[in-house]
């Protein structure tokens, strides 16, 4: 496929791939760095090395209240996502599939329009009255069911398209499932894989999401991107240790969707 | 009514749960913003357009918003290009190691990613001081215009190879063979045929690496802890800021960034259209 | 002297080879095939003369000259790609005015040129369009006359017919022999297809797991296959082993035998008795399946009248050609 690349360019290709990584590792390994170090301030390297700053992090109840509330909202969200969303795609690819083209312009929409403009509204409009849900994690959870959206419907349409939705339900019905049958034992199995990973990304994103928490709830309900910004005239490395902490979470949500994806082809 | 349109009806009535949800929470906020940009204290009209627009201090908001987010898109297009073609051509190894840090790595933004920045390249982080003792730099301000838009391209380049990385697969050997037996060297090759067919995709790039940059929030937030003048900031400053709130304002702002975001749209859809005959 | 000559060549992909020291001699002006089931190594053969793929060892003269140690583009080889690799951000017009622009030949010169070889391949009402409003035809046709416009001395053609259908194949083919023939080039051509091979060739190399196992014109590659592979590749042999030819000829046999299909007739009243078995018809032959002294074989008969078709289950009676038998290794 790819023709042998000579020995230069086969060189040069490995010292860009090197650099974007260690681009994209700088941040991070600094942070880590940081958060093992007993001290480090204004010196090239750490002082020592410790982890008495995980120690105090994963003892200490405000980080884990913020992250069992982060846990409860993202979790909450992705909930009413897939039992919105799941039956509307259903719907729409079987019986009105030329909705798609409305539905693909529509979920543009959480891209197309930053989360503090939306705030704007949101704020005024919920904030009294007889929605008021200012401040709950109740409105969280549904900003963060619009903000999962985008990457639920697309992974989730993809499957569809390639399993043939139409075929599989007409070949269930005629055999004598019922829509509800079919559905379940047929439709869903197959879209097993692509929820999966689509849930995990959609996870990864929610748990790292500010503009809304800050902004519609702060400190009322705090999530844990709150209470690190709150967090930010302690300690650094306790900011540290919790950045790191924060990241491995995702990471390992991330990979676990990667590897999954894998399998999948 | 027959069963099968019965079973319509029906169906129909599952997509309302879902209608109901997408419009209180993204609908609904969206259309307050649209109008009350519209209503100042003398009522409706242009004024708060007006009072932006003649207000230094938010004119240099949306000039601070546009220079940082297309700095950042121009430079993370750049390193996301050189990253994403030399990424297809090393061993899958290290090509799906690299992908999937890049891919984790796009989660590293808002919060944690300037604390980050923080400890590098604050006042006294590791970087700044390894530079100044090189004698590269002199003196560096992390949170000034040009920390930003380093900042902003880190958190760039992670998009930007996730969207570029398959945009090479529009690229076939066989030109490139056929360009060097025809006697082009390889910058002859990229500059008349390579680029040329790859200008849609990196032209829809960076459009989204704009609005990536020109919506962002979380990062300068934390950053600066809302001291830097940038759209974003204006905006959150009026509706949940300390001082003076003012919601309307708050809206034509609104609208002001969403203006620039569909008009980068707009620009984008129409160079592509000018160039149609290099898309499949 | 011979124009182009190959000289142990060898090129592997790690550890598995696929050739291993290659000759070849090919004059001036030929039009020779590389003619071999996938993988045999014809099109890594071509590759390797033109310099996209690097060689281990060996050389390869052009004119006296060692390409070896030459880039694609110091070369002067022409190429047409199977999938066409036309540059679709540029009209007709301007990529078979590409070379050109290569070799900074100026504008009016180039266009001149281009409109030359456009009519020669029939297309010079197309100069402004864009690949992708070509047919595939049409885009070979392009590619064609964007090799012949910087006037190489030798002129690839990897397998260019095999993305076509079987009309247009026809038709461009003729074409580019006849194109071929009026300018003189020197040209390798790659395909896996014998029809093509056998209609366009003066010379024919057949390959077979990296090596040559035959080469030579049409007539002797067809009616005298070297062994058995060749036998099996080329035409629809019969193939024999010796114990069942010595069987149907009732006299002793040392090798294998080969027998075309077409160097065996059906009569009704003959010595070699046989029993129809099944039949096919293909168009203008019908293909008998017939079974003589416990052996198959296929027979061709051409359909030249309704005497010709033998139902199943007829006894019939063949004579052999005997200068038709092939020994084959």
């Amino acid at each position: 496929m790819s023709r042998a690349e000579p020995g230069t360019s086969r060189l040069y290709h490995r010292l860009m791939v090197y650099l974007l990584f260690i681009i994209l590792l700088l941040p991070l390994a600094g942070t880590l760095l940081y958060s093992l170090a007993t001290s480090w301030s204004a010196s090239l390297l750490p002082s020592g090395l410790t982890f008495k700053w995980y120690l105090a992090l994963w003892s200490d109840p405000r980080f884990l209240a913020a992250f069992g509330q982060s846990l409860l909202v993202c979790v909450g969200a992705l909930l009413l996502s897939v039992l919105l969303i799941l039956p509307l795609l259903f719907v729409v690819h079987y019986h009105f599939p030329r909705l798609d083209a409305l539905m693909n312009i529509l979920i543009l929409l959480p891209f197309a329009v930053p989360p503090v403009v939306s705030s704007v509204g949101l704020l005024q409009l919920y904030g009294s009255g007889p929605m008021a849900m200012v401040g709950t994690p109740w409105i969280l959870i549904g900003c963060y069911f619009t903000v999962a959206l985008p990457f639920m419907y697309r992974a989730i349409t993809n499957n569809l398209q390639a399993i043939n939705l139409r075929d599989l339900m007409d070949a269930a019905q005629l055999l004598g499932a019922s829509t509800f049958q079919a559905a379940f034992l047929v439709v869903l199995p197959n879209l097993r894989k692509g929820l999966l990973v689509a849930l995990l990304l959609s996870f990864s994103f929610l748990f790292g999401e500010f503009v809304f928490a800050n902004l519609l709830v702060g400190t009322r309900y705090e999530t844990l991107q709150v209470y690190l910004n709150n967090m930010r005239n302690s300690s650094g490395h306790f900011n540290s240790a919790l950045v790191i902490s924060y990241f491995f979470f995702v990471l390992v949500l991330t990979w676990a969707a990667n590897r999954l994806n894998k399998d999948k082809s | 009514m027959n069963s099968i349109k019965r079973r319509r009806w029906l169906a129909a009535l599952c997509l309302l749960p879902f209608a109901v949800f997408f419009i209180i929470f993204q609908i609904a906020p969206l259309a307050w913003v649209a109008i009350h940009s519209l209503q100042a204290e003398s009522g409706w009209g242009l004024a708060n357009f007006s009072k932006v627009f003649s207000s230094k201090f938010y004119r240099q908001a949306i000039q601070h918003s546009l220079e940082i987010s297309f700095w950042s898109s121009v430079f993370g297009l750049l390193i996301a290009i050189l990253g994403s073609y030399s990424l297809r051509k090393v061993d899958s190894r290290l090509r799906d190691f690299v992908n999937a840090f890049a891919n984790m790595t796009s989660n590293f933004s808002g919060v944690p990613l300037a604390f980050a920045f923080i400890i590098l390249l604050g006042f006294n982080g590791a970087l700044t001081l390894l530079l100044k003792q090189a004698g590269i730099i002199e003196d560096f301000n992390l949170y000034s215009k040009t920390g930003l838009i380093i900042l902003y391209t880190y958190f760039q380049i992670p998009l930007g190879v996730l969207l570029l990385y398959p945009a090479f697969d529009a690229l076939r050997e066989d030109w490139r063979e056929s360009a060097e037996l025809l006697g082009a060297n390889t910058w002859q090759y990229w500059r008349l045929i390579g680029l040329p067919v790859l200008t849609p995709a990196l032209l829809g790039t960076f459009v989204i690496l704009l609005a990536n940059a020109l919506g962002a929030y979380a990062t300068v937030y934390a950053l600066t802890t809302g001291n830097f003048n940038v759209l974003p900031i204006r905006i959150a400053a009026l509706v949940a800021g300390d001082i003076s709130l003012d919601p309307n304002l708050a809206s034509a702002l609104a609208i002001i960034l969403v203006g620039l975001m569909t008009l980068v749209t707009i620009v984008h859809q129409w160079l592509l259209k000018r160039s149609y005959h290099v898309a499949r | 002297m011979s124009f182009v000559s190959v000289q142990n060549l060898q090129k592997s992909y790690g550890a598995s080879p696929v050739f291993n020291d290659i000759n070849c001699e090919i004059q001036r002006g030929e039009f020779v095939t590389l003619l071999g089931p996938s993988g045999c190594g014809k099109s890594t053969l071509l590759r390797c003369i033109a310099g996209l793929t690097a060689v281990d060892s060996g050389k390869i003269l052009l004119d006296g000259h060692d390409l070896v140690p030459l880039s694609p583009q110091k070369r002067g080889i022409g190429m047409v790609f199977q999938s066409y690799a036309l540059f679709p951000n540029m009209t007709v017009e301007q990529n078979v005015a590409f070379g050109l622009r290569m070799q900074k030949v100026n504008a009016d010169d180039s266009r001149s040129r281009v409109r030359e070889v456009l009519q020669l391949v029939e297309l010079q009402d197309f100069a402004s369009r864009y690949p992708h409003q070509l047919s595939g035809g049409q885009c070979q046709r392009v590619a064609l006359a964007r090799s012949l416009v910087t006037r190489p001395r030798l002129l690839l053609l990897d397998e260019p017919l095999s993305a076509l259908d079987a009309r247009i194949r026809k038709h461009l083919r003729e074409q580019i022999r006849q194109i071929q023939r009026e300018l003189g080039l020197t040209t390798i051509f790659v395909t896996h297809d014998q029809e093509e091979a056998l209609t366009l060739s003066d010379r024919i190399f057949l390959m077979n797991q990296g090596r040559i196992v035959q080469s030579g014109d049409a007539e002797t590659l067809y009616t005298a296959p070297v062994d058995v592979f060749a036998a099996g590749f080329i035409g629809n042999y019969n193939l024999l082993d010796a114990q069942s030819a010595s069987r149907l000829l009732q006299r002793p046999v040392s090798s294998r035998l080969a027998i075309r299909p077409e160097a065996i007739a059906l009569s009704l009243n003959g010595e070699l008795e046989g029993l129809v078995r099944s039949h096919s018809l293909l168009g203008n032959v019908i293909r008998y399946r017939v079974e003589a002294r416990g052996v198959e074989l296929l027979v061709d008969v051409l359909n030249r009248s309704p005497a010709d078709l033998h139902p199943d289950g007829q006894r019939v009676s063949l004579s052999i050609d005997p200068t038709a038998l092939c020994e084959v290794a």
